[in-house]
C-alpha cells in the first residue's frame, strides 16, 4: 500500500550556510539511494512564504499569501513510500533526515493516483481539515466528499496530476528521530490543528493558475505550495 | 455457568488469535469468536461440554466469520470488503488452529510503538486477557464511551495504517520486545499501585499481569528480560496482601506482616530471577531488590549495600529521579540518615518530580527515623499538599500524627 510521508519542520529564517546546505543535499540523496525501492514520489516545497493558503471552500474561497505566522511547524518535503506495511513505512520515515530535527508524519492512503507525467516544479496542494471533520471511508460523509471531488476533477481534471486521500488523523503516526533514538507518537504531530486529508499535485503555467484550481478543491483549507524540483525523483 | 466463565477467559486470548491470523482482521476475529461464545452457552448445557473446548470454539468461530465475509463479499463498497479476497483464497480448505505463536503475535501487534500507551494497555486487556469493555474502564478509571472507542480506533488504526499481526522480524526485535514487556508491566501496575477503583478489578489486573509475564517467558524463553519481569511482578505481587491494611492505608515494607508473604510466589519469583541472569532492561535490577526484601529476615537484617548496588544498576539502565529518591533513602539505611538526606539533596530539584511528592515523602521518613520530628512534621505536610492516592495520603496522615503533628 501507499504511505504520504510528510515532512515537518522548523523553517529557515535566514538564507541557509551552504557547507550545511551541501550536507543536507547530500543526507537527502543518500535516503534517496537507500530508499529508492519504496519511494514513489517526494520532493522539497519551496518556502512558506511563497506559499497560499485557500480557505473557505469552492464557492467562497479566501486567498491569503504566506507566510502563516500561525504554525511553527511547516511542512517542507513530502514523500509517497510505496510499503507492504507500517513497520516498513515507518522504517523509512526514521532514515529521513528531517525527522532528526522536525518530525515525519506517516499517512495511510486510501487511494493513490500516481502523477502520470514528471511533477518537476508544478505545486503541491495539501488539503486541510479540522481533525472533527475527520471521516472515515467508507461512511455516507466520505462518500459525499467523493462526489465533491469528482466534480472537481470533472471541472480541472486536465490540470491536476496525481494525487491522495488520506485515512483520518488516527491513523496516522508522527516519527522524531532525537539522539539517536526513534520516538513514535499516536497520530499527527500537532494536536488540535488542521491537519493532512488528501492532495494533488496541480500541473499549470504560473501560480495564479493555480491559485484559481486549488481554489476549487473541497476542503475547509487548502495550502498551496510550489515544488522545488530538486529530489530527481 | 460459573466454570463456562472460566472456560472462556481461558479459551479467550487463544481463539482471537487465531482468528485474527487467519482472517487478518482483529475486528473480525473478535466478534466471531464472541458469536461462538454466545452459541456454546446455548449448545455445551444442552450438549455436554466439548472435550477440546478450544478447538470448538475455534471452529465455529471461524464459521461465523465465513458466514459474514460470505455477505460482506456482495455488498461492495463495505469497509470488509477488501479482507475478503484474500481469505477466500485460502479460508476454505485451510484449517485454523490456535497455536502459541498467535498469542505471541498478539502481544506484540497489541503493544506496537505507533499505538498510544494507553492504548497498548486497553487493546491488551481486551485482546488477550479478554476482560470486557467495562471492567477495563473500570481498572483505568475511564468511562466506558472513553474506553470503547479508544479500542475501536486502536483497531481501526492496525486496519488501516496496517499494522502487522505478526512477530516483528528479528532486527526489530531488539526494540519491539521492551514495548511487549511494558505493556505486561503496566497490565500489573494498573493493579498493583492502583489509586482508587474497586479491590476485585485490581486483584485480576495484578493476577493478568503475573500470567501474561509467564506467557512472555514461555513464548520468548531466551528473553531474559522477560524472565526479569516474570520475577519482578511474582516478587511485588507476593506482598499483595500486607501492603494495604484493613482502613485503606498503605502499610510499608518494615511493618508489613511478613509471615503473610507469598511464599510461593517468592518462591517462583527467585526462580525467574536465577533464569534472567544477563537481563539488560530496566527489570532485573528492581528484580533484585524486591528479591532483597523478599528474603530479609527483618527490616533490621536487610542488606541495605546490595540494595544501594541494585539502585545504582537500575540507574544505569533508566536514569529515573524516582529511582534516585528511592536510592536515597536505601544508603539512609546503609550509611545513616544524615548521608540518606545529602543523596536526597541531589535530586531533589529534578524538574521532572515537579509535580510529585516522592521527595518530601522521603526527606520525611528519613527527618522522622533521624529524631528530627519537627522537620519531619513540615515535610509531611508538603508531602500530603502534593499529589497522591487516598492510600498514601492515609499512611502520611499517620506518620505526621506520629510525629506530633496534624494536617
Amino acid at each position: 500500500m501507499h504511505y504520504f510521508a510528510l515532512l515537518l519542520g522548523p523553517e529557515p529564517t535566514s538564507a541557509p550556510d551552504p557547507d550545511a546546505h551541501a550536507a543536507e543535499m547530500a543526507a537527502y540523496q543518500a535516503f534517496h539511494a537507500k530508499a529508492a525501492s519504496a519511494i514513489r514520489a517526494g520532493d522539497a516545497l519551496t518556502p512558506s512564504a511563497t506559499g497560499v493558503r485557500i480557505t473557505g471552500g469552492p464557492d467562497a474561497p479566501t486567498i491569503t499569501d504566506g507566510p502563516f505566522a500561525e504554525s511553527a511547524e511547516v511542512a517542507g518535503g513530502y514523500y509517497v513510500f510505496e510499503a507492504d506495511n507500517l513497520d516498513e513505512a515507518l522504517a523509512l520515515a526514521r532514515d529521513i533526515p528531517a525527522a532528526k530535527y522536525g518530525a515525519v508524519e506517516i499517512w495511510p492512503t486510501v487511494f493513490y493516483t500516481p502523477p502520470s507525467q514528471p511533477v518537476g516544479t508544478s505545486w503541491l496542494a495539501l488539503l486541510l481539515e479540522p481533525p472533527a471533520n475527520a471521516v472515515a471511508p467508507g461512511t455516507p460523509e466520505w462518500e459525499a466528499g467523493i462526489a465533491a471531488h469528482q466534480k472537481f476533477g470533472a471541472a480541472a481534471g486536465d490540470r491536476t496530476n496525481g494525487g491522495a486521500a488520506l485515512h483520518p488523523p488516527a491513523t496516522a503516526t508522527t516519527v522524531r528521530v532525537r539522539d539517536g533514538e526513534v520516538l513514535l507518537t499516536d497520530g499527527p504531530y500537532v494536536e488540535g490543528a488542521e491537519v493532512a486529508n488528501g492532495f494533488y499535485f496541480i500541473d499549470v503555467a504560473d501560480r495564479d493558475e493555480a491559485v484559481k484550481v486549488a481554489s476549487m478543491i473541497p476542503a475547509t483549507t487548502v495550502e498551496l505550495r510550489q515544488l522545488m524540483g530538486v529530489s530527481g525523483l | 455457568m460459573t466454570n463456562l466463565d472460566g472456560v472462556f477467559r481461558r479459551e479467550w486470548g487463544p481463539a482471537v488469535a487465531a482468528l485474527a491470523r487467519w482472517s487478518g482482521d482483529i475486528t473480525i476475529a473478535e466478534d466471531a469468536v464472541q458469536e461462538a461464545f454466545a452459541e456454546a452457552l446455548q449448545a455445551w448445557p444442552r450438549d455436554g461440554v466439548p472435550h477440546n473446548t478450544g478447538g470448538w470454539i475455534v471452529t465455529v468461530a471461524r464459521n461465523r466469520a465465513l458466514d459474514r465475509l460470505r455477505r460482506e463479499s456482495v455488498r461492495p463498497g463495505k469497509e470488509l470488503a477488501a479482507v475478503v479476497d484474500d481469505i477466500r483464497a485460502s479460508a476454505d480448505h485451510a484449517d485454523v488452529h490456535p497455536v502459541r505463536d498467535d498469542e505471541l503475535r498478539m502481544m506484540f501487534t497489541c503493544a506496537h510503538p505507533a499505538l498510544d500507551p494507553t492504548s497498548r494497555l486497553a487493546l491488551t486487556l481486551r485482546l488477550i486477557s479478554g476482560l470486557t469493555v467495562a471492567e477495563i474502564a473500570r481498572a483505568l478509571l475511564q468511562s466506558e464511551a472513553a474506553v470503547g472507542q479508544r479500542i475501536t480506533r486502536a483497531k481501526n488504526k492496525i486496519r488501516h495504517a496496517n499494522i502487522p499481526l505478526r512477530v516483528p522480524p528479528a532486527e526489530l526485535l531488539p526494540e519491539r520486545t521492551p514495548h511487549v514487556l511494558a505493556c505486561i508491566y503496566s497490565v500489573f501496575t494498573e493493579g498493583y499501585f492502583s489509586t482508587a477503583g474497586p479491590s476485585a478489578i485490581r486483584d485480576e489486573l495484578c493476577d493478568e499481569g503475573v500470567r501474561l509475564a509467564g506467557e512472555a517467558c514461555s513464548l520468548m524463553p531466551d528473553e531474559r528480560d522477560a524472565q526479569a519481569l516474570a520475577a519482578l511482578v511474582l516478587l511485588q505481587d507476593s506482598r499483595r496482601e500486607t501492603r494495604v491494611d484493613d482502613c485503606g492505608a498503605l502499610v510499608p515494607l518494615d511493618e508489613q506482616d511478613r509471615g503473610r508473604w507469598d511464599r510461593g510466589r517468592i518462591a517462583r519469583g527467585l526462580d525467574r530471577l536465577q533464569l534472567a541472569a544477563g537481563a539488560t532492561g530496566p527489570y532485573l535490577p528492581q528484580a533484585v531488590i524486591a528479591a532483597l526484601h523478599a528474603t530479609a529476615t527483618s527490616w533490621q537484617q536487610t542488606d541495605w549495600a546490595a540494595i544501594c548496588m541494585a539502585y545504582d544498576r537500575l540507574i544505569e539502565v533508566v536514569d529515573s529521579p524516582v529511582a534516585r529518591a528511592n536510592r536515597a533513602l536505601a544508603i539512609g539505611f546503609r550509611d545513616g540518615f544524615a548521608a540518606g538526606l545529602s543523596a536526597l539533596d541531589e535530586v531533589a530539584d529534578d524538574p521532572r518530580l515537579a509535580r510529585s511528592n516522592v521527595v518530601a515523602s522521603i526527606r520525611a521518613d528519613l527527618l522522622r527515623r533521624a529524631g528530627r520530628r519537627d522537620e519531619a512534621v513540615e515535610w509531611y505536610r508538603i508531602a500530603m499538599d502534593g499529589n497522591g492516592s487516598d492510600q498514601a495520603r492515609e499512611f502520611l496522615r499517620r506518620r505526621l500524627a506520629e510525629c506530633g503533628g496534624a494536617y
